[in-house]
């Protein structure tokens, strides 16, 4: 998509809005042409040339009219703009965010998500503000259409022989402009590596304040600034040199003015109200002579905007961006808080197939390789292995949160194109390995949407074994939990992000590595009660618990991102060296620590 | 009440002027010269040309015409240069004060608490370091300049009109006067409104920042609508506040239009009464018509400078709120901690987040230097937030902490942090190199001590896998890396400083059976001569402990030897371990 195209697309928007707006701006633009006349019609009194008879009182009144008149026009003009950026603006967000959302969850966006906000906050207005600046283009086109009609009647070879020379040294001084994309994407990356910066800062402050490394971050931090310094300097001279062309031409223009009216008022076929009626009309068309430079610089602007923006889609069409969707700000039109629209037929589960499934993270092409698995109706299945096996990669690249390189899924045979849209409530609900906490009630963090069903939040609550916690807690459910719900102990945050899953009724629960934050009596609280609500529900649960692996139907062990051994616990033990590793360790089993005995090494 | 309020705004902005811009007065005086010079030749265009209609209108020679014309324009082009060569020297006066600015502020709450990093988003927090001080750019680099540059251009033209006549300089000075006093009340109601949007902008930010993190768990549970829900409930919100503040620009441009037609019939009606009645030339009454239009500009660029004053009064307001925030903690005077292995005393200490319940209550611990303390019991019992305490995250409402002797409160924040060590199982992975992420940016460790480290703890074969070894660099928040091996690298932290003490809080929950006996060796290497409270919930992992301590909301429910303990059939301890047993043999 060229930028013109985006352009045209934003506008099509609201192309309502727009005309309005663009109407409006129009006349606003227009405006000046009286108060120009006027001017000329009291000195032409003065020396006694004047068309119309009124005196220098009918004069200010028709001035103080047409300046009223405006005043008006701009309230209007500024409401309809407003209106219509707002919605422009929030239109690119909402899609971006909606595009983002519909990623594979684990690798939505391409950057950090301070870089990301950068890229929603600023790389949006620029795309806003050319938008807007179109308008005024409309409008100040129409006035220099105006005023140079009118000057031409006056003179023509004074109108071209003064506006012609500007026009050719403005525009030539618009060409230059193409370098000045250059240094704007420069400097766009280095506010991006500043505002990626204070996000990392901000993000990870427990452990620069407990390393005691504030100095040095900050010291980088610094430094970033600095480059950041030398990019804006660089792009704000540029963009200065050509702008203080374009604003100096009134003064040139009537520099040139003088040396061609010399003549002409002494003959006196060019009255001093003619001189003055040029310098006005001059600045005005001068202003619009570098406001369409300023349109042209915004709009080159914006297509770096664009292909900033694009590169967040990672793939994805920039059509995406301009596609017209609802914002609902009518209120009423606004969609229940609990609108959980269902995507697609509830299809129970007989048996899940997965051959030969692989993905390799493009950094450090590590993953899993070749993955088969078969799940049951019913069966509680544990994947289980060494840290860095492959065993979150496995759940994440099953249920679509990873695009996976190769690999077929079937779902009862029917094979699934879509996993990420397919292995969503009712298909299938998941807790992932680390619980993200949203600044939000505890109620609407753990349904997030989902509509409560006949006490299915209780349930969830008594499964996940919250109940205590939540009566303990100030304002029980309604409580909201703090920026990624860190008033909650890990422990907890843990369980609402078990209870988020157990809400939601599914064929398949995913769960990663559920009890790693929960003490023994806890944790055996939870699998009791975990087993005893799913009922035929199949789970698969990536743990090395023992609680875990002792209640499971069938065991996976991973190593090095393949399918090492399967089978049952007794069976494992046998005869897999990797899983007797991970069940006893390198030392004898943990009847020794009840004895007090030192620890046996192999 | 509104006397105090003018004192408090004039006397924040001479605070800031003060600590930012003095350092750059070399550079401002060079812009003041520059400023001056462009003002002149302002002033004196005007009269070239009412001596150019004034020639002109007597039939004399051309010559003297053509020059005028010749000396505007050379005057035009002066002119430009100077602005050029001003706008290098504003910028970099902008940005040199506002990076001093920025980094102040990220500084600042780099040494705030706890309780104020929980409850502000990074995101908002983006906002005000970065999107606050950027509306301050202005106002450091040309604003002030600009400002009493205009004020001497409109000094200038009063003068020079007076000297024309003195009904006419009269006239506009009351002009200005009344202009200037419209825009200010103008301002007064515009401030407000742009605060309301500002804020509102910071909010909705930290709401996108949140959810552009949480994207694998709203994926998987199909809460994409709700969260597009949230976004729409906090779109019709920003509307009307948008509007508003634009409705405020808008009345400032409105007024400024309205007193400047005021002012040019002013001129109209005086010029035209001096015409017919004194016999002043027709130059001048151009002259005079001209630097009434010249007003324009100083007026209007004061008007400009005020919207920009308001964005900046709007956000020095939030900057200095933000500096105004203390941290809760108070650093210490300095008391030295001994070297060595450290020794924890608590005594009688109690302390809520909130000030509701007590999440601990009249603790009391001892523990030797070199001794393991196994920290148990349930989620929220208070075991995570007595690590809080002694790295004084938060200090205790009651009671006292006591390390290696030293009350931690007079102990320098710096020194504390230095000799106590924790590893948690958040993952903290900043975006950056592996080193950097080991090291926290100190250059004074070896890559060797490094991978040295890294072998000790398994991650030797993780480490021959990265592509440019060391430099290899990470995303935020872990990326690739899986959540086990982003401990172990939160462990290597710990292994390249040199504690006194270690916490380490669940710091081996993500770990396989294996890979934790595996680290055990490296573990037992760190703690030869150091404390450690280990806080637990896995029994294998309290095995080395030599003192047990149970907590129970906030309250020592068991405590003391583990050999003892463990062989008590009665003590809490040994049913925790015989539920542990049952697992194994279920």
């Amino acid at each position: 998509m060229t930028t013109f195209q985006y352009l045209w697309r934003l506008i099509m928007y609201k192309p309502l809005r727009y005309v309005i707006n663009a109407i409006a701006w129009t006349v606003i633009y227009l405006a000046p042409i009286i108060p120009g006349l006027v001017t000329k019609e009291f000195f032409d009194s003065l020396t006694g040339n004047a068309k119309l008879g009124y005196g220098v009182w009918g004069i200010i009144a028709l001035l103080m009219a047409a300046t009223l008149g405006r005043i008006v026009l701009i309230i209007i003009g500024f409401i309809t703009d407003v209106h219509f950026r707002f919605r422009m603006g929030m239109l690119l967000r909402r899609n971006l965010l909606e595009h983002v959302l519909k990623q594979p969850g684990a690798r939505a966006i391409p950057v950090s998500p301070g870089e990301a906000i950068s890229h929603f906050r600023d790389d949006v207005d620029q795309s806003e503000e050319a938008a807007s600046w179109s308008v005024d283009v409309f409008g100040m086109t129409c006035f220099a259409a105006v005023s140079s009609y009118i000057l031409i009647r006056i003179d023509a070879q004074m109108t071209l022989l003064v506006f012609l020379p500007l026009v050719l040294v403005i525009s030539a001084a618009q060409l230059a402009t193409a370098r000045l994309q250059k240094y704007r994407a420069a400097s766009r990356e280095s506010t991006a590596k500043v505002t990626g910066e204070i996000s990392e800062m901000f993000g990870n402050v427990q452990a620069i304040q407990v390393a005691g490394a504030e100095k040095r971050v900050i010291e980088r931090f610094r430094r970033l600034g600095d480059d950041r310094r030398k990019a804006m300097i660089k792009d704000r001279l540029m963009t200065e040199l050509l702008d203080s062309i374009f604003s100096n031409s009134v003064n040139l223009g009537t520099g040139l003015i003088l040396l061609l009216a010399g003549q002409k008022m002494r003959a006196g076929t060019f009255t001093v109200g003619d001189f003055a009626l040029f310098v006005y009309y001059l600045t005005f068309v001068t202003q619009f002579i570098s406001n369409v430079g300023k349109f042209i610089t915004y709009f080159k602007q914006m297509s770096v905007a664009l292909e900033r923006l694009t590169f967040l889609l990672q793939g994805a069409s920039a059509k995406m961006l301009t596609m017209a969707k609802e914002l609902h700000l009518d209120n009423k039109n606004a969609p229940s808080d609990q609108a959980a629209p269902v995507e697609h037929l509830h299809t129970p589960l007989k048996r899940l197939d997965v051959d030969g499934m692989s993905y390799s993270y493009p950094d450090t092409a590590r993953g899993i390789a070749n993955v088969q698995l078969s799940l049951a109706r019913g069966s509680f299945t544990v994947v289980t292995g060494p840290i860095g096996s492959g065993k979150t990669t496995l759940v994440r690249t099953l249920l679509g949160l990873l695009p996976k390189d190769e690999g077929r899924i079937a779902w009862n045979g029917e094979p699934v194109d879509d996993p990420g849209t397919f292995f969503t409530p009712p298909q299938s609900a998941y807790t992932a390995q680390v619980p993200r906490l949203y600044s939000d009630t505890l109620r609407n963090n753990i349904l997030l949407g989902q509509a409560e069903q006949e006490g299915s939040l209780q349930q969830a609550l008594h499964a996940a074994v919250l109940e205590e916690d939540v009566a303990q807690l100030p304002g029980g459910l309604d409580t909201v939990i703090g920026p990624r719900g860190v008033k909650l102990s890990g422990g907890q945050a843990q369980r609402t992000a078990a209870a988020r899953m157990l809400v939601r009724d599914a064929e398949l629960y995913v769960f990663d590595d559920l009890s790693s934050a929960l003490d023994v009596e806890t944790e055996q609280k939870l699998w009791e009660r975990m087993f005893q609500r799913r009922g035929d529900a199949t789970c698969l649960v990536v743990s090395h618990r023992k609680a875990a692996l002792a209640r499971a139907d069938h065991i996976i062990v991973m190593k090095d991102g393949r399918i090492e051994a399967e089978g049952t616990s007794a069976e494992l033990l046998q005869n897999s060296t990797t899983f007797q590793e991970l069940w006893y360790g390198d030392e004898a089993p943990a009847a020794d620590v009840a004895a007090g005995e030192p620890a046996k090494t192999k | 009440m509104q006397r105090s309020k003018t004192n408090t705004s004039v006397q924040q902005y001479y605070e800031i002027m003060h600590r930012y811009l003095l350092p750059q007065r070399g550079t401002l005086i060079v812009l003041a010269l520059l400023l001056f010079t462009s003002i002149g030749m302002q002033l004196i265009n005007p009269q070239i040309i009412r001596y150019f209609i004034d020639t002109a209108q007597s039939l004399g020679d051309l010559q003297p015409l053509i020059m005028a014309a010749v000396l505007f324009i050379a005057f035009s082009l002066i002119q430009q240069l100077i602005s050029v060569i001003a706008t290098y020297f504003s910028e970099n006066v902008g940005w040199k004060t506002t990076n001093t600015l920025r980094v102040d502020l990220a500084a600042h709450c780099l040494s705030l608490d706890m309780s104020f990093h929980k409850s502000h988003t990074s995101g908002s927090l983006i906002e005000r370091v970065d999107g606050d001080v950027n509306a301050l750019a202005n106002f450091f680099s040309s604003m002030m300049i600009n400002l009493v540059g205009n004020l001497l251009l409109m000094i200038g033209i009063i003068v020079l009109l007076f000297r024309e006549s003195w009904m006419i300089g009269a006239g506009m000075t009351i002009f200005i006067l009344f202009a200037v006093y419209a825009i200010q009340r103008i301002r007064k109601f515009a401030v407000p409104v742009w605060t309301g949007w500002r804020q509102a902008n910071a909010e909705f930010y930290g709401f996108i920042g949140e959810h552009l993190e949480g994207t694998e768990d709203v994926r998987a549970n199909g809460a994409a609508g709700f969260v597009m829900n949230r976004f729409y409930a906090m779109l019709r919100r920003m509307l009307p506040l948008r509007v508003k503040a634009f409705l405020g620009f808008c009345a400032m441009w409105n007024t400024s239009i309205f007193v400047f037609a005021l002012g040019n019939a002013t001129a109209f009606a005086i010029s035209s009464y001096l015409w017919h009645t004194s016999n002043i030339s027709l130059g001048t009454v151009y002259l005079i018509f001209f630097y009434t239009e010249l007003l324009a500009k100083p007026i209007e660029k004061i008007r400009t400078q005020m919207e920009d004053l308001q964005k900046a009064d709007a956000s020095i307001a939030r900057i200095r709120e933000l500096f105004a925030t203390r941290s809760a903690i108070a650093d210490g005077q300095g008391e030295p901690l001994p070297k060595g292995p450290l020794g924890v005393q608590f005594r009688g200490v109690t302390f809520s987040y909130d000030g509701d319940q007590p999440t601990l209550d009249h603790l009391d611990l001892k523990l030797q230097p070199g001794e393991v303390l196994g920290l148990l019991g349930r989620t929220g019992s208070g075991k995570s937030t007595m690590a809080r305490l002694l790295l004084r995250f938060y200090d205790p409402q009651q009671g006292e902490i006591l390390l290696g002797g030293a009350n931690i409160r007079s102990c320098k924040l710096a020194d504390l942090r230095k000799r106590v060590a924790m590893v948690t199982q958040n993952i903290e992975i900043m975006q950056g190199t592996v080193r950097d992420n080991l090291t926290f940016y100190d250059d004074s460790i070896a890559d060797t001590r490094i991978i040295e480290v890294l072998q000790d703890l398994g991650l030797g074969a993780w480490y021959e896998t990265l592509p440019d070894g060391l430099d290899t660099l990470l995303a935020s928040g872990g990326g690739s890396l899986s959540a086990g091996e982003a401990q172990l690298l939160a462990f290597a932290r710990v292994f390249l400083t040199d504690p006194g003490l270690v916490i380490m809080d669940e710091a081996s929950s993500r770990l396989d059976p294996l890979t934790e006996q595996r680290m055990e060796k490296a573990v037992s290497k760190l703690l030869q001569s150091r404390s450690c409270i280990m806080i637990a919930h896995r029994l294998s992992t309290v095995q080395r402990a030599d003192h047990i301590l149970i907590l129970d909301h906030g309250k020592v429910l068991e405590s003391g030897k583990r050999e003892q303990l463990a062989a008590d059939p009665s003590s809490r301890f040994s049913q925790l371990l015989a539920t542990g047993l049952e697992e194994v043999l279920a």
